[in-house]
C-alpha cells in the first residue's frame, strides 16, 4: 500500500525531470548547451626550494582537465602550448575520465600532429560520453624568465563547428632561481659529467643537486639552531630545579625528580616526540608544531643536564658549604654564591656536549613534520633519489658541532690545568666527593 | 573496475622477449646449473652474464612497507599488491622472491649504490628527477588521489572540497615525496602542506588535529580509513594519473628487459588486474 504511492512520486517525479531537462536542452542553442568547460589546468611544481612554485626553464608538466557533456560529439581538440614553451609529445596521456566519482578511466585514441606550439588531437572516434578530458603533457620546459603563462585550447564537433574554450586559468611561472641555473650550466660541464659518471661520487656528492639543496637545507638549519637555541638556554632552569630536587632531604621531591628523570633517560627521544605530538592535541593542548619541539627538547634536554648539575653540586668539596654557613650565609645563599658558580665552572665542558647531543637530536623532530634540517634534506632526497642533501645536512651539522667541540676541548685543558694546579694545596675532589657519600 | 592504460608496455614486450631469449640462450650455452635452482633450470643466474643480482637465484626488492593495501607487515609477512606483483615477477623469471625493508626515501638511492637490491618495488611513481637516478619499468599501476579529512569537519565537505582545500587556513598532512605531496602542491598551491615521513603519521595529524585534510594515494586513503582512522572520510578523489613502476639500476638494462617482459606476461594474461581486484578490495 505504502509502496505504490511512493513508486509513483519516483516516477513522476522522474519524468518530470526528464521533462524538464528536454525544455532546457530544446530551448537553447546546442552549441552554448553542450560547451567544453575548463576544470583545471595546472603545471607540476618543480622548485627544490618552494614546493608550489613552477619554475621556468626545469621539467614541468602540463596537466588540462575539461569537461565533455553527453552526445557532445569532440571530433578534434587542439591544445595551444604557451609561446616559448618546450613540450613533448611521446608520453601524452589523454583519459576520458567517467563515473559519478570520475574514476573510470577510458583510454582516448587519436592521431596526433603538431603545429608550432598547437598539439592537434584528431579523435578516432567523436567523444560522446560524459566525463572529463584529462589531458597530461609531459616534458614541459616553461620560458626562463617565467610570467604567467596562457593554455588554449579549442575544439571542432562532428558537426564540423569550431568552439574555444574560456576562462582557462593562467599558469604562473617563477623565473629560474640562481641556484638552479648554476645547477643546469653545472649539468652541461664536461667535468661535471665525468664526476658523475663515478657511482660514489653521483650518488653522494653530485654538484648539481648539491648547489640547488644548499639554499633549501639553509631554511632547516636556521630551523634546527632555533629549536635547540630555545630549548637549551629554557632546560638550564629545569635541570637545575630539578638537580636541587634529587639532592633534596624531603622524600617527596627526591622522589618526583628521580622518576622524572629516569622516565626522561630510560626512553627513547623518539617515542616522548611522539607522545607529545600526537598525544597532547587528543588531551585538548593545542600547541603549534614550533613550540611543541622546543617543549619536548626542553624536557627531555632538563632530566640529562640535571645529572650533570647534580653531580657538579656533589663534586664541589663539603668544606665549601661548611664555611660558607660558619661565615653566617644561609642554605639558599650557600648555593647561589658558592656552590654554583664553581659547579657552573665544571660542568661546562659537559653542558657543551650536551648542546651538541641535543642539537643533533633535533633531527628526530623530522618524524612528526617539523621542517628542521633533516626534513628538508629528506624532502629532496625523496623526490630526486640522491643522497646529496644528506651530504649537504651533515655539512650543516658540523658547522656548529665542530667548533664546539674544539671549544669544548679547550675548557677541559684549561680545567684540567687548573685542578692539576690546585691538587698541591687541596684534596682531590674525587676524595671530596667520596667522603661526602661517607657522610650520609 | 579499472581500466589501466599500459599502452607503452607491448611495444616494448618484443624487444624484451628477444632480450630474455637471448639470455637464456647464453645460460644454456653457459652450461651452468642455477645455484639455487628454485624452479628449474632456467634462472639465469649472474655467472650467466645475463643480469646481476645481488643473491644468485634470487631476485630481492627493496620496500618500504608502510603502505597498505601496495606494501606493508601482516604477522611478519609482506602483503599487498606490490609484493603479490614481486612474486609473481620472479616466478616468471624462475628467481626466488625475497624483500628487504628501506625507508621509501632510501629506496632509489639504494638501487643507485647496488649491493642491497635489484629493483625497488614500493608503489614508486615515475618522475623526470627519479628517471636520472634509475631506470623504470613499465608502469603497472595508474594512481588516483584522495582527500580525506574528520567526519566532524563541517568546514570541509564534499561539496566545497575543491574550493575550500586551497585557502591558506588549511594545513593538509602528505608523505614527503610521495604524489599526494605533489597533488597537494600543485592543486592547492595557497594551503599550507604538512609533510610526514610516514604516510601513517599524516592521518595521526589528521585525528590529533595539527592538520584539517590527509592527501594521498586513494586506494592508500581507502585503506587507512577502513582501519585505524573510522572517524575520517573522503572529501575528494582525483584521477592523476601518475604511473607506478618499478625502480632498475642504470647499469642493469638487462634486468630491466626481464622484468618489463614478466610485466607484459603478467598483463596479458590478467594476473596484474587479478592482482589489484584482490588487493583494493
Amino acid at each position: 500500500m505504502r509502496t505504490l504511492p511512493k513508486r509513483a512520486a519516483v516516477a513522476l517525479s522522474l519524468a518530470l525531470a526528464c521533462l524538464a531537462s528536454c525544455c532546457v536542452w530544446l530551448a537553447l542553442p546546442p552549441q552554448a548547451a553542450e560547451a567544453m568547460q575548463v576544470v583545471r589546468c595546472t603545471g607540476r611544481p618543480n622548485s627544490d626550494d618552494d614546493p608550489t612554485a613552477i619554475q621556468g626553464a626545469t621539467q614541468s608538466r602540463i596537466t588540462l582537465e575539461t569537461t565533455v557533456d553527453e552526445g557532445e560529439g569532440v571530433d578534434q581538440l587542439v591544445v595551444h602550448v604557451p609561446d616559448g614553451t618546450s613540450f613533448g609529445t611521446d608520453d601524452l596521456n589523454v583519459t576520458l575520465l567517467t563515473g559519478d566519482d570520475l574514476m573510470t578511466r577510458n583510454e582516448v585514441a587519436y592521431d596526433l600532429s603538431t603545429d608550432g606550439q598547437d598539439i592537434i588531437f584528431d579523435f578516432d572516434a567523436p567523444l560522446s560520453q560524459a566525463g572529463h578530458l584529462n589531458i597530461i603533457i609531459y616534458d614541459v620546459y616553461f620560458p626562463q624568465e617565467g610570467g604567467d603563462m596562457q593554455v588554449g585550447a579549442t575544439y571542432t564537433l562532428a558537426d564540423g563547428s569550431e568552439h574555444e574554450i574560456d576562462g582557462i586559468p593562467q599558469i604562473t611561472v617563477v623565473g629560474i632561481t640562481g641556484p638552479e641555473a648554476l645547477s643546469q650550466w653545472l649539468e652541461q660541464q664536461e667535468w661535471v659529467q665525468a664526476w658523475n659518471s663515478n657511482t660514489f661520487l653521483h650518488l653522494f656528492l653530485d654538484p648539481t643537486v648539491l648547489v640547488t639543496s644548499f639554499p633549501v637545507v639553509l631554511n632547516g638549519f636556521f630551523m634546527s639552531v632555533g629549536v635547540v637555541a630555545l630549548a637549551f638556554p629554557l632546560g638550564i632552569p629545569l635541570a637545575l630545579v630539578l638537580a636541587l630536587m634529587r639532592l633534596s632531604k624531603f622524600f617527596l621531591w627526591r622522589g618526583i625528580a628521580t622518576t622524572y628523570v629516569n622516565l626522561m633517560r630510560g626512553t627513547p627521544l623518539f617515542l616522548q616526540i611522539y607522545v607529545a605530538f600526537f598525544g597532547l592535541p587528543l588531551a585538548g593542548i593545542q600547541i603549534p608544531n614550533f613550540p611543541l619541539g622546543v617543549i619536548v627538547l626542553m624536557l627531555n634536554s632538563g632530566a640529562y643536564m640535571c645529572e650533570i648539575f647534580r653531580a657538579g653540586i656533589q663534586s664541589i668539596n663539603k668544606g665549601q658549604t661548611e664555611a660558607a654557613r660558619s661565615l653566617g650565609m644561609n642554605g639558599f645563599q650557600t648555593m647561589l654564591f658558592v656552590i654554583f658558580p664553581q659547579m657552573f665552572r665544571n660542568v661546562i665542558p659537559n653542558l657543551t656536549n650536551e648542546f651538541i647531543t641535543l642539537y643533533k637530536d633535533s633531527s628526530l623532530l623530522a618524524a612528526v613534520g617539523v621542517m628542521e634540517l633533516v626534513m628538508y634534506a629528506r624532502t629532496i632526497v625523496a623526490s630526486t633519489g640522491s643522497i646529496t642533501p644528506y651530504i649537504v645536512a651533515a655539512l650543516f651539522y658540523l658547522v656548529i658541532t665542530l667548533p664546539l667541540s674544539r671549544i669544548t676541548r679547550v675548557l677541559e685543558d684549561r680545567l684540567r690545568g687548573h685542578r692539576r694546579s690546585k691538587r698541591h694545596a687541596h684534596a682531590p675532589e674525587a676524595a671530596g666527593a667520596e667522603k661526602e657519600v661517607a657522610a650520609r | 573496475m579499472k581500466n589501466l592504460q599500459l599502452k607503452k608496455l607491448l611495444p616494448q614486450a618484443g624487444v624484451a622477449t628477444v632480450a630474455l631469449a637471448a639470455a637464456l640462450g647464453l645460460a644454456a650455452c653457459g652450461g651452468t646449473p642455477a645455484s639455487t635452482g628454485s624452479t628449474g633450470g632456467s634462472a639465469p643466474a649472474e655467472s650467466d652474464g645475463s643480469y646481476e643480482l645481488v643473491t644468485d637465484g634470487a631476485l630481492t626488492f627493496a620496500t618500504s612497507p608502510d603502505y597498505p593495501p601496495f606494501e606493508n607487515l601482516e604477522n611478519g609477512e609482506y602483503v599487498g599488491l606490490d609484493m603479490d606483483l614481486g612474486r609473481a615477477i620472479a616466478e616468471e623469471l624462475g628467481l626466488e622472491c625475497e624483500y628487504t625493508n628501506i625507508d621509501f626515501d632510501g629506496i632509489v638511492p639504494a638501487i643507485v649504490a647496488g649491493g642491497q637490491a635489484d629493483a625497488g618495488l614500493s608503489g614508486i611513481s615515475i618522475t623526470p628527477e627519479r628517471e636520472e637516478q634509475v631506470d623504470f619499468t613499465d608502469p603497472y599501476y595508474v594512481d588516483n588521489q584522495a582527500v580525506a579529512t574528520l567526519s566532524s569537519n563541517t568546514e570541509l565537505t564534499e561539496d566545497n572540497a575543491a574550493e575550500a582545500l586551497n585557502s591558506a587556513e588549511i594545513t593538509i598532512a602528505v608523505q614527503s615525496g610521495s604524489t599526494g605531496a605533489d597533488f597537494a602542491a600543485e592543486n592547492y598551491p595557497n594551503a599550507e602542506i604538512l609533510p610526514f615521513p610516514n604516510f601513517t603519521d599524516a592521518f595521526a595529524a589528521v585525528a590529533s588535529g595539527q592538520a584539517d585534510a590527509v592527501c594521498g594515494n586513494s586506494a592508500v586513503v581507502q585503506q587507512m580509513l577502513a582501519g585505524a582512522y573510522t572517524d575520517q572520510h573522503v572529501i575528494l578523489t582525483s584521477a592523476t594519473g601518475e604511473e607506478y613502476a618499478i625502480a632498475v639500476s642504470k647499469d642493469n638494462p638487462e634486468l630491466l628487459a626481464a622484468i618489463n617482459d614478466a610485466l607484459a606476461k603478467l598483463q596479458e594474461d590478467g594476473t596484474i588486474d587479478e592482482l589489484i581486484a584482490a588487493n583494493m578490495g
